[in-house]
Protein backbone atom coordinates (compact mmCIF):
# COMPACT_ATOMS: atom_id res chain seq x y z
CA UNK A 1 0.00 0.00 0.00
CA UNK A 2 1.31 3.05 -1.05
CA UNK A 3 0.09 6.77 -0.63
CA UNK A 4 1.88 9.57 0.02
CA UNK A 5 1.26 14.06 -0.12
CA UNK A 6 3.28 17.10 0.50
CA UNK A 7 2.39 19.77 2.82
CA UNK A 8 4.62 23.02 1.42
CA UNK A 9 4.48 26.53 3.39
CA UNK A 10 4.99 29.12 1.05
CA UNK A 11 7.43 32.31 2.21
CA UNK A 12 5.30 35.72 1.54
CA UNK A 13 6.09 39.15 1.31
CA UNK A 14 4.79 42.50 0.07
CA UNK A 15 7.21 44.65 -1.64
CA UNK A 16 5.35 47.92 -1.33
CA UNK A 17 5.73 47.76 2.64
CA UNK A 18 8.61 48.50 5.16
CA UNK A 19 6.69 46.47 7.43
CA UNK A 20 4.51 42.73 6.56
CA UNK A 21 1.74 41.41 8.73
CA UNK A 22 2.12 37.51 7.28
CA UNK A 23 -1.19 36.40 9.18
CA UNK A 24 -3.08 39.46 7.16
CA UNK A 25 -1.37 39.07 3.92
CA UNK A 26 -1.46 34.95 4.25
CA UNK A 27 -5.57 35.47 5.26
CA UNK A 28 -6.20 37.58 2.26
CA UNK A 29 -4.08 35.59 -0.43
CA UNK A 30 -5.87 32.52 0.44
CA UNK A 31 -9.09 34.24 0.08
CA UNK A 32 -7.63 35.73 -3.04
CA UNK A 33 -8.35 32.39 -4.81
CA UNK A 34 -12.45 32.12 -3.26
CA UNK A 35 -14.80 33.09 -6.53
CA UNK A 36 -17.24 34.10 -3.51
CA UNK A 37 -17.26 34.50 0.42
CA UNK A 38 -15.20 32.31 2.33
CA UNK A 39 -17.10 29.25 4.22
CA UNK A 40 -15.75 27.55 6.89
CA UNK A 41 -15.61 24.13 6.27
CA UNK A 42 -12.60 22.34 7.56
CA UNK A 43 -13.30 20.24 10.62
CA UNK A 44 -10.32 20.52 13.28
CA UNK A 45 -11.74 17.88 15.25
CA UNK A 46 -9.59 14.90 13.41
CA UNK A 47 -6.50 17.10 14.24
CA UNK A 48 -4.31 16.58 17.06
CA UNK A 49 -0.76 17.27 17.20
CA UNK A 50 0.31 15.93 21.18
CA UNK A 51 -0.16 12.31 20.51
CA UNK A 52 3.25 11.13 20.01
CA UNK A 53 4.55 7.68 18.70
CA UNK A 54 6.68 6.77 21.27
CA UNK A 55 3.64 6.38 23.14
CA UNK A 56 2.69 9.22 25.41
CA UNK A 57 1.11 12.44 25.05
CA UNK A 58 2.53 15.63 25.42
CA UNK A 59 0.82 18.75 27.05
CA UNK A 60 2.14 21.48 24.97
CA UNK A 61 4.49 22.16 22.05
CA UNK A 62 7.24 24.58 22.19
CA UNK A 63 7.64 27.59 20.23
CA UNK A 64 10.55 30.41 20.99
CA UNK A 65 10.55 33.60 22.26
CA UNK A 66 9.60 35.54 19.65
CA UNK A 67 6.82 33.33 18.68
CA UNK A 68 5.39 33.37 22.16
CA UNK A 69 5.24 37.07 21.82
CA UNK A 70 3.60 37.30 18.25
CA UNK A 71 0.97 34.60 19.66
CA UNK A 72 0.08 36.97 22.56
CA UNK A 73 -0.48 39.66 19.74
CA UNK A 74 -2.19 37.41 17.22
CA UNK A 75 -4.77 36.82 20.48
CA UNK A 76 -6.26 40.27 20.14
CA UNK A 77 -6.67 41.05 16.63
CA UNK A 78 -9.95 41.26 15.22
CA UNK A 79 -10.37 37.48 13.60
CA UNK A 80 -11.45 34.54 14.52
CA UNK A 81 -9.57 31.63 14.35
CA UNK A 82 -11.35 30.12 11.53
CA UNK A 83 -11.59 33.38 9.74
CA UNK A 84 -7.70 33.47 9.98
CA UNK A 85 -7.06 29.94 8.92
CA UNK A 86 -9.51 30.41 5.80
CA UNK A 87 -8.65 26.54 5.52
CA UNK A 88 -10.03 25.81 2.10
CA UNK A 89 -10.63 22.32 0.48
CA UNK A 90 -10.30 22.56 -3.80
CA UNK A 91 -11.98 20.68 -6.74
CA UNK A 92 -8.69 18.66 -6.51
CA UNK A 93 -8.69 17.56 -3.46
CA UNK A 94 -5.89 19.20 -2.00
CA UNK A 95 -6.36 21.82 0.98
CA UNK A 96 -4.84 25.16 0.76
CA UNK A 97 -4.70 27.40 3.85
CA UNK A 98 -2.82 29.72 6.52
CA UNK A 99 -0.79 27.41 8.45
CA UNK A 100 1.35 29.59 11.04
CA UNK A 101 1.03 32.79 8.79
CA UNK A 102 2.05 31.06 5.71
CA UNK A 103 0.16 30.08 2.95
CA UNK A 104 0.07 26.14 2.71
CA UNK A 105 -0.71 23.76 -0.11
CA UNK A 106 -1.34 20.53 0.78
CA UNK A 107 -1.44 17.54 -2.07
CA UNK A 108 -4.29 15.15 -2.39
CA UNK A 109 -3.30 11.93 -1.13
CA UNK A 110 -1.07 10.10 -4.48
CA UNK A 111 -0.33 6.98 -4.99
CA UNK A 112 1.84 7.46 -7.76
CA UNK A 113 5.24 10.06 -8.24
CA UNK A 114 3.64 10.80 -11.14
CA UNK A 115 0.48 12.14 -9.65
CA UNK A 116 2.69 13.68 -6.94
CA UNK A 117 4.83 15.71 -9.18
CA UNK A 118 1.32 16.94 -10.83
CA UNK A 119 -0.01 17.98 -7.70
CA UNK A 120 3.04 19.41 -6.41
CA UNK A 121 3.47 21.67 -9.76
CA UNK A 122 -0.39 22.28 -9.73
CA UNK A 123 0.22 24.03 -5.73
CA UNK A 124 2.69 26.76 -7.19
CA UNK A 125 0.26 27.42 -9.69
CA UNK A 126 -2.50 27.93 -7.53
CA UNK A 127 -0.69 30.18 -4.79
CA UNK A 128 0.84 31.80 -7.70
CA UNK A 129 -2.87 32.43 -9.34
CA UNK A 130 -4.00 33.74 -5.66
CA UNK A 131 -1.13 36.11 -5.81
CA UNK A 132 -1.84 37.69 -9.39
CA UNK A 133 -5.58 37.81 -7.96
CA UNK A 134 -4.13 39.54 -4.82
CA UNK A 135 -1.98 41.89 -6.54
CA UNK A 136 -4.96 42.85 -8.93
CA UNK A 137 -6.88 43.81 -5.98
CA UNK A 138 -3.73 45.98 -4.73
CA UNK A 139 -2.60 47.46 -8.57
CA UNK A 140 0.72 46.32 -8.57
CA UNK A 141 2.57 43.05 -8.49
CA UNK A 142 3.76 43.48 -4.87
CA UNK A 143 2.85 39.99 -3.28
CA UNK A 144 5.87 37.46 -3.90
CA UNK A 145 5.73 33.69 -3.08
CA UNK A 146 9.10 31.77 -2.08
CA UNK A 147 8.65 28.26 -2.47
CA UNK A 148 11.40 28.03 0.06
CA UNK A 149 12.57 26.94 4.02
CA UNK A 150 14.22 29.86 5.50
CA UNK A 151 14.54 33.90 5.83
CA UNK A 152 18.14 34.54 5.95
CA UNK A 153 17.05 35.72 9.48
CA UNK A 154 16.72 32.38 11.42
CA UNK A 155 13.17 31.96 10.48
CA UNK A 156 12.45 28.58 8.95
CA UNK A 157 9.14 26.86 7.41
CA UNK A 158 8.48 23.21 6.25
CA UNK A 159 7.75 21.26 3.39
CA UNK A 160 7.00 18.04 4.63
CA UNK A 161 6.63 14.67 2.99
CA UNK A 162 4.09 12.09 4.35
CA UNK A 163 3.60 8.36 4.16
CA UNK A 164 0.80 6.13 4.69
CA UNK A 165 2.82 3.25 7.25
CA UNK A 166 1.53 0.38 8.69
CA UNK A 167 0.66 0.26 12.31
CA UNK A 168 2.30 -3.44 11.98
CA UNK A 169 5.60 -2.12 11.94
CA UNK A 170 6.94 -1.27 15.35
CA UNK A 171 8.01 2.56 16.12
CA UNK A 172 11.24 1.79 16.92
CA UNK A 173 12.35 -0.12 14.07
CA UNK A 174 10.97 2.47 11.69
CA UNK A 175 13.12 4.89 13.95
CA UNK A 176 16.48 3.07 13.91
CA UNK A 177 16.46 2.03 10.01
CA UNK A 178 14.86 5.62 8.85
CA UNK A 179 17.74 8.30 10.82
CA UNK A 180 20.61 7.10 8.74
CA UNK A 181 18.78 7.45 6.06
CA UNK A 182 17.02 10.62 6.29
CA UNK A 183 20.24 11.99 7.50
CA UNK A 184 21.71 11.57 3.99
CA UNK A 185 19.06 11.94 1.93
CA UNK A 186 19.91 15.55 1.21
CA UNK A 187 22.37 14.61 -0.80
CA UNK A 188 19.63 14.32 -3.78
CA UNK A 189 17.03 16.08 -2.21
CA UNK A 190 18.72 19.10 -0.87
CA UNK A 191 17.67 22.65 -2.10
CA UNK A 192 20.69 24.39 -1.10
CA UNK A 193 21.75 27.43 0.90
CA UNK A 194 23.86 30.30 0.84
CA UNK A 195 25.12 30.79 4.11
CA UNK A 196 24.65 29.12 7.94
CA UNK A 197 21.90 30.35 10.45
CA UNK A 198 19.90 28.41 13.47
CA UNK A 199 16.55 29.34 15.47
CA UNK A 200 16.29 32.84 16.69
CA UNK A 201 19.92 33.18 15.75
CA UNK A 202 21.46 35.76 12.87
CA UNK A 203 22.64 35.04 9.23
CA UNK A 204 26.07 34.04 8.78
CA UNK A 205 26.89 34.80 5.25
CA UNK A 206 29.46 32.07 3.48
CA UNK A 207 29.59 29.28 1.56
CA UNK A 208 27.16 27.15 0.09
CA UNK A 209 25.42 24.43 1.66
CA UNK A 210 23.16 21.04 0.36
CA UNK A 211 19.85 21.96 2.61
CA UNK A 212 17.53 24.75 3.91
CA UNK A 213 16.74 22.83 6.68
CA UNK A 214 19.61 21.13 8.09
CA UNK A 215 20.34 24.51 10.46
CA UNK A 216 17.52 24.03 11.83
CA UNK A 217 17.07 19.92 12.90
CA UNK A 218 17.73 20.07 16.42
CA UNK A 219 16.75 16.61 18.03
CA UNK A 220 16.51 13.22 16.67
CA UNK A 221 13.15 12.55 17.74
CA UNK A 222 10.25 14.68 18.86
CA UNK A 223 6.76 15.49 18.52
CA UNK A 224 7.58 19.82 18.02
CA UNK A 225 7.55 21.02 14.51
CA UNK A 226 8.51 24.71 15.61
CA UNK A 227 11.15 24.94 17.81
CA UNK A 228 13.77 21.78 18.54
CA UNK A 229 12.81 20.30 15.68
CA UNK A 230 13.46 16.71 14.73
CA UNK A 231 14.82 14.98 11.99
CA UNK A 232 12.53 12.72 12.89
CA UNK A 233 9.01 13.94 13.79
CA UNK A 234 6.95 11.72 16.48
CA UNK A 235 3.60 13.43 16.04
CA UNK A 236 1.02 10.23 16.01
CA UNK A 237 -1.50 11.67 13.51
CA UNK A 238 -2.72 9.19 11.17
CA UNK A 239 -5.28 10.76 9.78
CA UNK A 240 -6.42 7.14 8.97
CA UNK A 241 -7.71 4.11 10.95
CA UNK A 242 -5.57 4.47 13.78
CA UNK A 243 -5.84 0.78 14.87
CA UNK A 244 -4.10 0.01 10.99
CA UNK A 245 -2.05 2.79 10.12
CA UNK A 246 0.37 5.25 10.81
CA UNK A 247 1.22 8.76 9.23
CA UNK A 248 4.87 9.36 8.73
CA UNK A 249 5.04 13.41 8.74
CA UNK A 250 8.83 14.18 7.85
CA UNK A 251 9.54 17.87 8.46
CA UNK A 252 13.23 17.53 7.63
CA UNK A 253 12.70 17.97 3.97
CA UNK A 254 13.56 21.06 1.81
CA UNK A 255 10.81 22.40 -0.29
CA UNK A 256 12.04 21.40 -4.22
CA UNK A 257 11.62 23.25 -7.27
CA UNK A 258 13.21 20.31 -9.28
CA UNK A 259 10.22 18.16 -10.22
CA UNK A 260 13.20 14.99 -10.58
CA UNK A 261 14.68 16.13 -6.64
CA UNK A 262 10.88 15.55 -5.15
CA UNK A 263 10.88 12.60 -7.38
CA UNK A 264 13.78 10.80 -5.66
CA UNK A 265 13.13 12.55 -2.28
CA UNK A 266 9.60 10.91 -2.40
CA UNK A 267 10.53 7.75 -4.09
CA UNK A 268 13.46 6.82 -2.19
CA UNK A 269 12.06 6.88 1.34
CA UNK A 270 8.81 5.14 -0.16
CA UNK A 271 11.48 2.50 -1.06
CA UNK A 272 13.34 2.22 2.12
CA UNK A 273 10.00 2.13 4.23
CA UNK A 274 8.94 -0.73 1.88
CA UNK A 275 12.30 -2.42 3.17
CA UNK A 276 11.52 -1.89 6.69
CA UNK A 277 8.13 -3.09 6.43
CA UNK A 278 9.95 -6.44 5.08
CA UNK A 279 11.60 -6.59 8.57
CA UNK A 280 14.90 -5.59 7.04
CA UNK A 281 17.06 -2.96 8.62
CA UNK A 282 20.61 -1.87 7.68
CA UNK A 283 23.16 -2.31 9.71
CA UNK A 284 24.34 1.57 10.16
CA UNK A 285 23.65 3.26 13.22
CA UNK A 286 24.57 7.12 13.45
CA UNK A 287 26.48 8.42 16.63
CA UNK A 288 25.21 11.78 16.73
CA UNK A 289 22.81 12.08 13.61
CA UNK A 290 22.08 15.61 14.62
CA UNK A 291 25.64 16.59 14.11
CA UNK A 292 25.53 14.56 11.07
CA UNK A 293 23.07 16.13 8.95
CA UNK A 294 24.63 19.62 9.85
CA UNK A 295 27.98 18.12 8.89
CA UNK A 296 27.07 16.58 6.10
CA UNK A 297 25.06 20.11 4.91
CA UNK A 298 27.91 21.85 5.03
CA UNK A 299 30.56 19.85 2.82
CA UNK A 300 29.21 19.77 -1.09
CA UNK A 301 32.25 18.11 -1.66
CA UNK A 302 30.62 15.49 -0.16
CA UNK A 303 33.88 14.42 1.45
CA UNK A 304 32.71 14.82 5.05
CA UNK A 305 32.66 10.96 6.78
CA UNK A 306 30.42 11.30 9.96
CA UNK A 307 31.30 8.39 12.86
CA UNK A 308 28.80 5.35 13.20
CA UNK A 309 28.29 3.86 16.68
CA UNK A 310 30.85 0.81 16.03
CA UNK A 311 33.07 3.23 15.69
CA UNK A 312 33.09 3.38 11.65
CA UNK A 313 33.14 6.72 9.88
CA UNK A 314 30.84 6.64 6.68
CA UNK A 315 30.45 9.23 3.87
CA UNK A 316 26.52 10.48 3.31
CA UNK A 317 26.98 8.67 -0.32
CA UNK A 318 27.95 5.51 1.31
CA UNK A 319 25.10 5.82 3.91
CA UNK A 320 22.99 6.35 0.57
CA UNK A 321 24.90 3.55 -1.55
CA UNK A 322 23.95 0.82 1.71
CA UNK A 323 20.74 2.04 1.27
CA UNK A 324 20.21 1.34 -2.25
CA UNK A 325 21.68 -2.17 -1.99
CA UNK A 326 19.54 -3.16 0.06
CA UNK A 327 16.46 -2.03 -1.11
CA UNK A 328 17.51 -2.90 -4.41
CA UNK A 329 17.65 -6.36 -3.18
CA UNK A 330 14.35 -6.76 -1.70
CA UNK A 331 11.96 -4.38 -3.72
CA UNK A 332 13.34 -4.73 -7.39
CA UNK A 333 10.16 -5.38 -9.85
CA UNK A 334 7.98 -4.85 -7.17
CA UNK A 335 6.20 -1.81 -9.09
CA UNK A 336 7.27 0.53 -11.78
CA UNK A 337 7.73 3.65 -9.62
CA UNK A 338 9.93 1.35 -7.63
CA UNK A 339 12.20 0.24 -10.69
CA UNK A 340 12.55 3.91 -12.22
CA UNK A 341 13.42 5.18 -8.67
CA UNK A 342 16.33 2.24 -7.66
CA UNK A 343 17.56 3.12 -11.60
CA UNK A 344 17.63 6.73 -11.12
CA UNK A 345 18.50 6.48 -7.89
CA UNK A 346 21.65 4.42 -8.72
CA UNK A 347 22.65 7.23 -11.28
CA UNK A 348 22.29 10.34 -9.41
CA UNK A 349 25.01 8.61 -6.55
CA UNK A 350 27.09 7.77 -9.08
CA UNK A 351 27.45 10.79 -11.05
CA UNK A 352 27.68 12.63 -7.64
CA UNK A 353 30.80 10.65 -7.54
CA UNK A 354 32.13 11.86 -11.00
CA UNK A 355 30.78 14.90 -12.44
CA UNK A 356 28.05 16.63 -10.91
CA UNK A 357 27.28 19.33 -13.66
CA UNK A 358 25.35 16.27 -15.22
CA UNK A 359 22.90 16.39 -12.14
CA UNK A 360 22.16 20.40 -13.34
CA UNK A 361 18.22 20.82 -13.52
CA UNK A 362 18.01 17.69 -11.71
CA UNK A 363 18.84 18.89 -8.09
CA UNK A 364 18.02 21.82 -6.74
CA UNK A 365 21.10 21.84 -4.10
CA UNK A 366 23.82 21.25 -7.67
CA UNK A 367 21.68 23.86 -10.12
CA UNK A 368 21.66 26.51 -7.54
CA UNK A 369 25.27 26.06 -6.58
CA UNK A 370 26.14 26.12 -10.52
CA UNK A 371 23.65 29.66 -11.02
CA UNK A 372 25.40 31.23 -8.03
CA UNK A 373 28.93 30.18 -8.81
CA UNK A 374 28.42 31.20 -12.94
CA UNK A 375 26.97 34.88 -11.01
CA UNK A 376 30.06 35.26 -8.77
CA UNK A 377 32.55 34.64 -11.91
CA UNK A 378 30.77 36.90 -13.81
CA UNK A 379 29.96 39.48 -10.88
CA UNK A 380 33.33 38.91 -9.34
CA UNK A 381 31.52 37.98 -5.89
CA UNK A 382 32.70 35.99 -2.93
CA UNK A 383 30.23 33.87 -1.12
CA UNK A 384 30.33 36.61 2.03
CA UNK A 385 28.59 39.53 -0.61
CA UNK A 386 24.59 39.81 0.84
CA UNK A 387 23.93 39.50 -3.60
CA UNK A 388 24.40 35.90 -3.05
CA UNK A 389 21.32 35.01 -0.39
CA UNK A 390 19.51 37.42 -2.18
CA UNK A 391 19.94 35.18 -5.68
CA UNK A 392 19.23 31.83 -3.36
CA UNK A 393 16.00 33.46 -2.10
CA UNK A 394 14.96 34.14 -5.60
CA UNK A 395 15.38 30.65 -7.10
CA UNK A 396 12.29 30.05 -5.55
CA UNK A 397 10.07 32.21 -6.51
CA UNK A 398 6.76 30.83 -7.90
CA UNK A 399 6.53 33.74 -9.96
CA UNK A 400 7.61 32.75 -13.34
CA UNK A 401 8.36 36.37 -14.61
CA UNK A 402 10.71 36.25 -11.99
CA UNK A 403 11.80 33.07 -10.29
CA UNK A 404 15.26 31.77 -11.14
CA UNK A 405 14.14 28.30 -11.43
CA UNK A 406 11.42 28.45 -13.56
CA UNK A 407 13.65 31.00 -15.79
CA UNK A 408 15.71 27.64 -16.60
CA UNK A 409 12.79 25.63 -16.74
CA UNK A 410 11.56 28.35 -19.36
CA UNK A 411 14.49 27.86 -21.45
CA UNK A 412 14.21 23.88 -21.35
CA UNK A 413 17.11 23.10 -19.29
CA UNK A 414 15.68 21.54 -16.44
CA UNK A 415 14.03 18.05 -16.33
CA UNK A 416 10.28 17.98 -16.75
CA UNK A 417 8.86 14.93 -15.48
CA UNK A 418 5.47 16.28 -15.67
CA UNK A 419 3.24 17.47 -19.03
CA UNK A 420 0.80 20.56 -19.05
CA UNK A 421 -1.63 18.18 -19.21
CA UNK A 422 -0.93 16.43 -16.31
CA UNK A 423 -1.03 20.19 -14.32
CA UNK A 424 -3.84 21.06 -16.06
CA UNK A 425 -5.56 17.71 -14.87
CA UNK A 426 -4.39 18.08 -11.35
CA UNK A 427 -5.61 21.78 -11.19
CA UNK A 428 -9.25 20.40 -11.59
CA UNK A 429 -9.26 16.99 -9.80
CA UNK A 430 -7.30 14.77 -7.69
CA UNK A 431 -6.15 11.31 -8.49
CA UNK A 432 -8.56 8.77 -9.62
CA UNK A 433 -7.19 5.81 -7.44
CA UNK A 434 -6.78 7.80 -3.82
CA UNK A 435 -9.43 9.22 -1.57
CA UNK A 436 -7.85 12.92 -2.27
CA UNK A 437 -9.41 12.46 -5.82
CA UNK A 438 -12.75 11.32 -3.51
CA UNK A 439 -12.61 14.54 -1.43
CA UNK A 440 -12.58 16.82 -4.29
CA UNK A 441 -15.25 14.81 -6.35
CA UNK A 442 -17.60 15.89 -3.24
CA UNK A 443 -16.41 19.75 -3.87
CA UNK A 444 -17.25 19.72 -7.09
CA UNK A 445 -20.54 17.42 -7.28
CA UNK A 446 -22.25 18.65 -3.88
CA UNK A 447 -20.57 21.62 -2.93
CA UNK A 448 -23.39 23.23 -1.53
CA UNK A 449 -24.23 20.05 0.89
CA UNK A 450 -20.99 19.55 2.21
CA UNK A 451 -21.10 20.58 5.99
CA UNK A 452 -17.38 19.11 6.98
CA UNK A 453 -14.28 17.67 5.62
CA UNK A 454 -10.85 16.78 6.86
CA UNK A 455 -8.10 14.32 5.86
CA UNK A 456 -10.23 10.98 6.77
CA UNK A 457 -14.18 12.14 6.42
CA UNK A 458 -16.53 14.31 4.49
CA UNK A 459 -19.79 15.65 6.26
CA UNK A 460 -22.93 16.27 4.42
CA UNK A 461 -25.97 18.28 5.49
CA UNK A 462 -29.18 15.55 5.11
CA UNK A 463 -32.36 15.55 7.33
CA UNK A 464 -32.10 15.07 10.73
CA UNK A 465 -28.54 13.11 11.17
CA UNK A 466 -25.48 13.98 9.56
CA UNK A 467 -24.60 11.90 6.57
CA UNK A 468 -20.77 11.17 6.60
CA UNK A 469 -18.41 9.56 4.35
CA UNK A 470 -16.11 7.99 5.83
CA UNK A 471 -12.18 7.29 4.45
CA UNK A 472 -9.95 6.40 7.29
CA UNK A 473 -9.46 3.04 5.72
CA UNK A 474 -10.58 3.22 2.15
CA UNK A 475 -6.92 3.05 0.17
CA UNK A 476 -7.83 0.12 -1.76
CA UNK A 477 -7.71 1.82 -5.74
CA UNK A 478 -10.49 -0.19 -6.54
CA UNK A 479 -13.03 0.46 -3.65
CA UNK A 480 -11.91 4.04 -4.30
CA UNK A 481 -13.13 3.90 -7.82
CA UNK A 482 -16.11 2.24 -7.18
CA UNK A 483 -16.92 4.87 -4.07
CA UNK A 484 -16.14 7.49 -7.13
CA UNK A 485 -18.54 6.16 -9.49
CA UNK A 486 -21.38 5.78 -7.23
CA UNK A 487 -20.72 9.58 -5.88
CA UNK A 488 -20.98 10.56 -9.98
CA UNK A 489 -24.13 8.86 -10.52
CA UNK A 490 -25.82 9.99 -7.36
CA UNK A 491 -28.34 12.93 -7.63
CA UNK A 492 -27.36 13.97 -3.79
CA UNK A 493 -25.06 12.74 -1.08
CA UNK A 494 -27.63 10.55 0.53
CA UNK A 495 -27.98 8.28 -2.38
CA UNK A 496 -24.34 7.87 -3.26
CA UNK A 497 -23.75 6.58 0.76
CA UNK A 498 -26.68 4.72 1.04
CA UNK A 499 -25.59 3.03 -2.14
CA UNK A 500 -22.12 2.80 -0.73
CA UNK A 501 -23.22 1.02 2.46
CA UNK A 502 -25.11 -1.45 0.26
CA UNK A 503 -22.18 -2.22 -1.72
CA UNK A 504 -19.85 -2.59 1.56
CA UNK A 505 -22.09 -4.39 3.59
CA UNK A 506 -23.12 -6.80 0.10
CA UNK B 1 33.38 22.69 -7.29
CA UNK B 2 33.52 24.67 -10.56
CA UNK B 3 30.99 24.91 -13.17
CA UNK B 4 32.22 26.13 -16.51
CA UNK B 5 29.18 24.56 -19.04
CA UNK B 6 26.01 23.37 -18.92
CA UNK B 7 26.21 19.58 -18.76
CA UNK B 8 25.29 17.18 -21.55
CA UNK B 9 21.80 15.67 -21.33
CA UNK B 10 21.04 12.20 -21.63
CA UNK B 11 17.80 10.85 -22.80
CA UNK B 12 15.24 11.87 -20.27
CA UNK B 13 13.84 8.84 -17.72
CA UNK B 14 11.53 5.86 -19.09
CA UNK B 15 8.31 4.98 -17.73
CA UNK B 16 6.53 5.37 -15.16
CA UNK B 17 7.07 8.70 -15.38
CA UNK B 18 8.67 11.13 -18.25
CA UNK B 19 8.09 9.99 -21.74
CA UNK B 20 11.47 9.87 -23.38
CA UNK B 21 10.49 12.59 -25.66
CA UNK B 22 11.43 16.17 -26.75
CA UNK B 23 9.46 18.89 -26.10
CA UNK B 24 5.95 18.44 -26.40
CA UNK B 25 3.77 20.06 -28.54
CA UNK B 26 1.54 20.96 -25.61
CA UNK B 27 4.12 23.67 -24.71
CA UNK B 28 5.30 21.59 -21.73
CA UNK B 29 6.92 18.39 -20.71
CA UNK B 30 7.66 15.21 -19.99
CA UNK B 31 10.94 16.63 -22.64
CA UNK B 32 14.60 16.18 -21.95
CA UNK B 33 16.79 19.33 -21.70
CA UNK B 34 18.33 20.37 -24.45
CA UNK B 35 21.79 19.97 -25.08
CA UNK B 36 24.36 22.22 -24.85
CA UNK B 37 25.06 25.57 -22.88
CA UNK B 38 21.96 27.68 -21.58
CA UNK B 39 21.24 31.19 -22.70
CA UNK B 40 23.16 32.15 -20.26
CA UNK B 41 22.45 36.05 -20.89
CA UNK B 42 18.95 35.98 -20.09
CA UNK B 43 19.03 34.19 -17.10
CA UNK B 44 22.20 36.13 -16.17
CA UNK B 45 20.02 39.39 -17.07
CA UNK B 46 17.43 38.16 -14.58
CA UNK B 47 19.83 37.53 -11.66
CA UNK B 48 21.30 40.81 -12.12
CA UNK B 49 17.83 42.32 -11.85
CA UNK B 50 17.37 40.72 -8.19
CA UNK B 51 18.03 43.71 -5.35
CA UNK B 52 21.14 42.53 -3.73
CA UNK B 53 19.69 43.60 -0.32
CA UNK B 54 16.38 41.48 -1.28
CA UNK B 55 17.35 38.62 1.72
CA UNK B 56 18.43 41.54 3.47
CA UNK B 57 14.52 42.86 3.84
CA UNK B 58 12.94 39.49 3.89
CA UNK B 59 11.28 38.85 7.06
CA UNK B 60 8.98 35.92 7.88
CA UNK B 61 7.30 34.35 11.09
CA UNK B 62 8.55 30.77 12.41
CA UNK B 63 6.57 28.19 10.67
CA UNK B 64 6.64 23.75 10.91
Amino acid sequence: MHLFGIETEYGITREDLDAVDPVEESMELVRAHLPGKFERRWDYRGEDPHEDARGFRVSGLQQDKEEDDFAKVDAHRPFSFHEMKSDLVLPNGARFYNDHTHPEYSTPECRTLKDLLAHDRAGERIVQRAADRRNQQLGGAHVQLYKNNTDFHGHSYGCHDNYLVSRSLPFAQLVSGLLPFLVSRQLVAGAGKVGMEAQESGFVPGPFQLSQRADFMEAELGVDTMHNRPILNTRDEPHADPTKYRRLHLILGDANMCEYATALKVGTTRLVLDLLQRGIVPNLELEQPVAAIKQLSRDPDLKTTVRLKDGRTISGLAIQEEYWNAVSRCCAGSDPDADWVLREWQETLGVLRQDRTQLVGKLDWVTKQWLLETFMREERLAWEDPWLASLDLEYHNVNPDRGLYLGLEAEGKTWRMTSERDVAQALVAGPSDTRGGLRGLCVRRFPEQITGMQWERVQFAGGLRARTLEMGDLFEPDAVQACAALLEAAASPADALAAWTRRKDG
Amino acid sequence: MRYMLMPERREAPGDPMPKPSGPSEEGGGPRRPETGSPDKDNLLKRMRKVDPKQAERYRQRTGE
